[in-house]
Order: structure tokens, then C-alpha cells, then sequence
């Protein structure tokens, strides 16, 4: 089905932007136990910006592991075996941070169990644990249509892509829903276009590509009209 | 003058649109940039290009430089090198000396700030006799200081806590600190001499002026003649390379004037390369940018083989021109490098000759690590995102005990 490029939303998107910036908390594992035991002291915020916000600090093009743990278990312990198990890991599958560290921890520790060994890092690629913090700034960046909706993706940066798309997904509780989805279903009859985005595999994608994609799916709903804004 | 604007081509309107946006909902603030040189070294790059950028913004920024005598910047410089890990010995006068040059340079300012951001150790005790003229302080260190000489570390680290925050460049330098802690990424500038776009005739003229022939493939080192940059390391692998492949090596490196190791290194390096007439060492001034950008792209290959590593701007600087990189798998290169992605860790001569021979007979990948590499300074490394990260860390000294929050 397609959208008339016309066709004026009900509530506009407002784009929010979010700066994050990376917070060391000075400590550091430099073979699995550690990561492990240091992961059930510290902060839940420290598996947050190691499961999501990292991207918006320093990602890696093509790189295929979709977090920080599972980088490092391949990257770092050299360990494919465990980081082919951090990478099925997905945190959307529970309700709350809390849930989230004590099912990573599970992974790790029944890991360990049956290893005879620790694995170590190579030297100069100890885990540095960090947190963040983010600022949110409410944007004047606004879109009625459809085609306003394209030409903002493409206007904001990253991180705004970042705080519509992964960040939605806890603060709507909603583990399948982001804000685009979420505003195109309550405001356009597209129910092809939601489920085209809500089957966007998050993890495989970097920022960049997940606008493509975005782009990709609204110009085919709306008949390739999707640079006609204004 | 170099205006924002000016940046746009290179990064996207996306980019700098934001950083207007941010300045803006920041509104009017006063930012004063404290260091210890006006010119010469990273420090004092970086400041000649964010603070008229962030004027630009709107956001009134000073830069003050604190003056000293010769034993003020001998303690300096000694603090510089415990805190990278060297034991040196600090008598207690010239601790008493370091502290009195502060006192002194404090009253010639009598601004008051929204925030001060304190360059290294040189002007760090300036906080004791100044506190009141800025609501809030922080420290921003550029050194590695991941494993600082406790002695040292001891008597700064009374003046950094009394600080509302301390940034880093790399989370292993981050300490054991009260305060907030925060990461900034170095960054490099693509429009400066070091780094803009170059046509082939001007990177030609530069290869003509300093005899250098392009008829083997170029593997290059730019870096100075010390120990850490493993130059012996390199030539070692060079002829492990030599032997099954022809090309040309290229050691690049400034004069050493402060470092009295230098000159030992220096002649270590020619006669290890002593009989080769492939191996090319150019000793170029300080200030010769320019030709250090055009060698750096007439290179194919680009080593930066150090055993011990800050950050490493020169690889950020040879990935920025697009070329294969191959990295010591130390310090901030580890951050920078990916194997196979954008370039090689190595940890050996071995390992490195190794690099060199498959990027040499495989140029296309080459190629491709060197664009993917040029995407990654782009996304992570430019001064775009110093800015964004400054004007970032201004609206969290404000709001330190709140890990999210909406504006």
C-alpha cells in the first residue's frame, strides 16, 4: 500500500538529538573472571553502554558482533567459542537492566564453569569499563509528512537515529517498537512500512545503515516520493 | 580564517547543523582554555583550531597561556615523564617552584568563566589560588597516563581531586578519582596543512624537492627516532620484506631537540640501515607539515610500528589518506585499528613483514582497508567531533549526577 506524499500526520515526529559522552570508572579486567566479578559490583549504567551505547562511541565498520562483550570474548580472549554465545545475547529479551546483567553474568559464569583455564587478554586489550552519560535536546527538527519525515532522517545525526530507535525501545517498555514505527503506525496506514522497520535486525546494522534502511522502506511506500518534502 | 562551514563538504551538513543546534541550546557561556604554550606540540594545535571554531558557535572562548622559567618547564617536563611511567626524582623545591609559578601567573587573569579546562600538569595547581572565578573546573589530560609514577601521581592527584571532573584520552588512562571522569577522543583537523587535500602535482613537487623516486612501492614511518617507535624494528622487518619482494622503506622524523635519547637512536637507525640504498631516512623540521602530508600520501603502505603508544595521531593522520595502515598493537592504536577491517595489529618485526608482503601483493585490499579507514576518521577522529564533545562536556559539568537526562 502507499502513502500519499501529502498526507499529513495527525501529531508531528519531533527529533530529539542525545550527546553521549563515555565515563571511565577506572576499572579494568584483564581475563574473564574479572569481567565477571567486576560486572556484579558496578552500576547497571556499565552493561548499558556496553550492550547499546558504545555505538555512539566508538563502533567499527563491519565489525559483526553486536556488543562490547562479544567484541572483547573474540577480539581481546581470542575466545570464539564464548563470543559465539555473546553474540545470541539480547537483552530486549528482559524486562529491566537488572534482569539484563544477572542473564549476562549466567552466560559468563556457567562458561567458566567447565573450563579448566581463565582465559586471559591479550596484552593492551584489557576490558576498561565505562558508563556515560547523555544529554537529550529536544530538536527543532520536525516532520508532518512522510517526505518531511525522510529529508529530517537524513538532516539529523546519528545519535538522534540512535535515541529514536534503540532508546525507545526501554523507555516505550516495548521491546519490538522504536518511535519511527511507532508514529508511522498511529499516524499513517502503512502497516507494511511498521513491519518492514520492525523487522530490522538492530544488531547487524551500524547507525548509517540503519537510516538506509529507514529511507529505503519509505520511498518504497510512498512511491519513490520520498525527497518531495515541503 | 577557516570557517565552520568550511567543513561541511568533508563531514556532512548533518554534522555541523548539530553542532549549531547544541551551541545554541547551550546559549551564551564563557569557556577560558588554560595550557602552558602558545605554539608547538598537540596541545597548542588543537587549541588554535577549536577555540576560533567555538567562537564561531557563539560560545565566548579564551585561550591563556601560564608563563614560566626554565626550572618551571624543566619540573614540567619531568612531571610529563613520570606521569608517563619514568621514575624521576622531584626535589622539594622544585615542587615548591612548580607550585609558586602558578601562584604568580594567577593574578594576570581576572576573567570570570562558566568553565575552565585546564590543559596537563603545567597550569593544574592555578585551581588552588583561582577557584572562585569559574563555576566549575576541569582537567583535561592528554598524556598517557595509564601507569604514572606513583610519587608524582601522589602529589598531583591533590590538586586534579579538588577539580569537578577530569577527561582522558583513552578509558586506560582514566584514574582512581572522586570526580567525574569523561573520554575525549583525540581528534585531527582536515583542513590543516598537516591533512588537507593535495593535488598530484603538489605531492610531486614535494617528492622532487626531497629526492624521493616513486619507482618501488613506498612502505613509510613517520615518527621521531625513538626507542618506542621501534625505527630498528622496521628496518628489521623492511629486509625481511626485501627479501621476497621489492619496495623502498621510508623513516620520516622530526630533529630531536629535547629528547637526549634521540641522537643514540638516530645513528643506531643509520647504520642499521648502513649498505641499503632502499632505505631513505629524511630528517625534517618540526613545522614541515605539509611535506609530511604529501609523503604520507605518495606512501602505499604506512607503518606506525611502536611498542609503547599514546594515542598514535599519526595513524589517525594515515588512515585519514585513505592508505593501509599496519599498527603496533599498543595504546590508542589498539582503538584504531581492526585487522582486516581497516588496517593490521602487528606485535612482531615478523608479524609486520608479514603485513607488508600480503597488503603488497594484494593492493586491492589495500585499497579497500584504506577507504574503510578514511570512513572511520571521519565517523570518530575529526575536529568536528572535538567540538561537539566540548560543547557536550559543558552542558554535563552542569548536570554531573544525572546519567540521562532531557534538556
Amino acid at each position: 500500500m502507499t502513502v500519499a506524499p501529502e498526507q499529513t500526520a495527525q501529531d508531528p515526529f519531533w527529533f530529539r538529538e542525545c550527546f553521549v559522552m563515555p565515563m571511565p570508572i577506572g576499572r579494568k579486567a584483564t581475563n574473564l573472571r574479572e569481567l565477571v566479578e567486576t560486572l556484579r559490583v558496578v552500576d547497571e549504567w556499565v552493561p548499558y553502554y556496553h550492550l547499546f551505547q558504545y555505538r555512539l562511541s566508538l563502533t567499527y565498520p563491519g565489525v559483526e558482533y553486536p556488543n562490547e562483550f562479544a567484541f572483547w570474548a573474540a577480539n581481546a580472549l581470542q575466545d570464539n567459542q564464548l563470543a559465539e554465545k555473546l553474540s545470541s545475547f539480547d537483552p530486549f529479551d528482559f524486562q529491566n537492566m537488572v534482569q539484563v546483567r544477572e542473564a549476562l553474568i549466567d552466560i559468563l559464569d556457567s562458561y567458566m564453569w567447565d573450563l579448566t583455564y581463565i582465559p586471559w587478554a591479550r596484552p593492551g586489550f584489557e576490558f576498561d569499563f565505562c558508563e556515560a552519560s547523555t544529554a537529550i535536546i529536544r530538536s527543532q527538527i520536525v516532520a508532518h509528512t512522510l517526505p518531511e519525515f525522510c529529508q529530517a532522517l537524513q538532516q539529523v545525526g546519528l545519535d538522534s537515529i540512535y535515541y529514536h530507535f534503540f532508546e525507545a525501545r526501554w523507555r516505550l517498555g516495548l521491546r519490538e517498537v522504536d518511535d519511527f514505527s511507532f508514529w508511522i503506525e498511529y499516524n499513517f496506514d502503512c502497516p507494511e512500512a511498521v513491519k518492514q522497520i520492525r523487522d530490522i535486525d538492530l544488531y547487524f546494522y551500524s547507525l548509517r545503515e540503519i537510516r538506509t534502511e529507514l529511507l529505503k522502506i519509505i520511498d518504497q511506500h510512498l512511491g519513490d516520493h520520498c525527497d518531495q518534502a515541503g | 580564517m577557516i570557517r565552520l562551514d568550511d567543513y561541511v563538504p568533508i563531514v556532512g551538513q548533518a554534522v555541523v547543523g548539530q553542532l549549531y543546534r547544541l551551541a545554541e541550546h547551550l546559549g551564551p557561556h564563557r569557556l577560558v582554555n588554560i595550557n602552558s604554550t602558545r605554539t608547538g606540540g598537540g596541545v597548542a594545535e588543537i587549541l588554535s583550531r577549536v577555540v576560533p571554531l567555538l567562537n564561531q558557535l557563539g560560545i565566548e572562548t579564551l585561550w591563556e597561556v601560564i608563563e614560566g622559567d626554565q626550572l618551571f618547564f624543566e619540573t614540567t617536563k619531568a612531571m610529563h615523564n613520570a606521569l608517563q611511567g619514568q621514575k624521576v626524582h622531584f626535589s622539594p623545591e622544585m615542587l615548591e617552584h612548580y607550585e609558586e609559578i602558578n601562584r604568580t601567573n594567577a593574578p594576570k587573569f581576572n576573567w570570570q568563566a562558566d568553565l575552565v579546562i585546564i590543559h596537563d600538569p603545567q597550569p593544574a595547581f592555578l585551581i588552588k589560588e583561582m577557584r572562585s572565578q569559574a563555576k566549575h573546573w576541569v582537567w583535561r589530560c592528554h598524556i598517557d597516563i595509564s601507569r604514572p609514577y606513583r610519587t608524582i601521581w601522589k602529589f598531583l592527584q591533590k590538586t586534579v581531586s579538588q577539580y569537578d571532573a577530569s577527561v582522558f584520552s583513552m578509558p586506560r588512562f582514566s584514574q582512581n578519582l572522586k570526580h567525574p571522569q569523561y573520554i575525549i577522543y583525540p581528534s585531527i583537523d582536515p583542513l590543516s596543512e598537516k591533512n588537507r587535500e593535495l593535488s598530484p602535482e603538489e605531492v610531486q613537487e614535494v617528492l622532487d624537492r626531497l629526492g624521493i623516486e616513486r619507482d618501488k612501492p613506498i612502505i613509510l614511518q613517520v615518527s621521531r627516532f625513538d626507542s618506542f617507535k621501534d625505527p630498528l624494528g622496521v628496518i628489521q622487518a623492511f629486509r625481511l620484506v626485501r627479501r621476497h619482494t621489492p619496495c623502498k622503506l621510508l623513516l620520516v622524523g622530526g630533529e630531536a631537540t629535547d629528547d637526549p635519547e634521540g641522537p643514540q637512536i638516530f645513528a643506531a637507525v643509520q647504520e642499521a640501515a648502513h649498505g641499503e640504498p632502499d632505505i631513505q631516512i629524511l630528517m625534517l623540521p618540526s613545522d614541515s607539515h605539509y611535506e609530511v602530508n604529501a609523503i604520507q600520501r605518495a606512501a602505499d603502505i604506512i607503518l606506525q610500528k611502536s611498542v609503547r603508544e599514546g594515542f598514535g595521531l599519526t595513524v589517525t593522520e594515515a588512515m585519514w589518506k585513505g592508505k593501509p595502515v599496519i599498527g603496533g598493537a599498543v595504546g590508542g592504536i589498539v582503538l584504531q585499528l581492526q585487522d582486516y577491517y581497516n588496517g593490521f595489529l602487528v606485535h612482531t618485526p615478523e608479524g609486520c613483514a608479514f603485513r607488508i608482503r600480503y597488503l603488497l601483493h594484494r593492493p586491492e585490499l589495500g585499497r579497500r582497508l584504506g577507504q574503510v579507514a578514511r570512513e572511520f576518521v571521519r565517523d570518530h577522529f575529526l575536529i568536528t567531533r572535538t567540538l561537539r564533545d566540548y560543547l557536550t562536556l559543558m552542558i554535563l559539568v552542569e548536570n554531573p549526577d544525572s546519567r540521562m537526562f532531557e534538556l
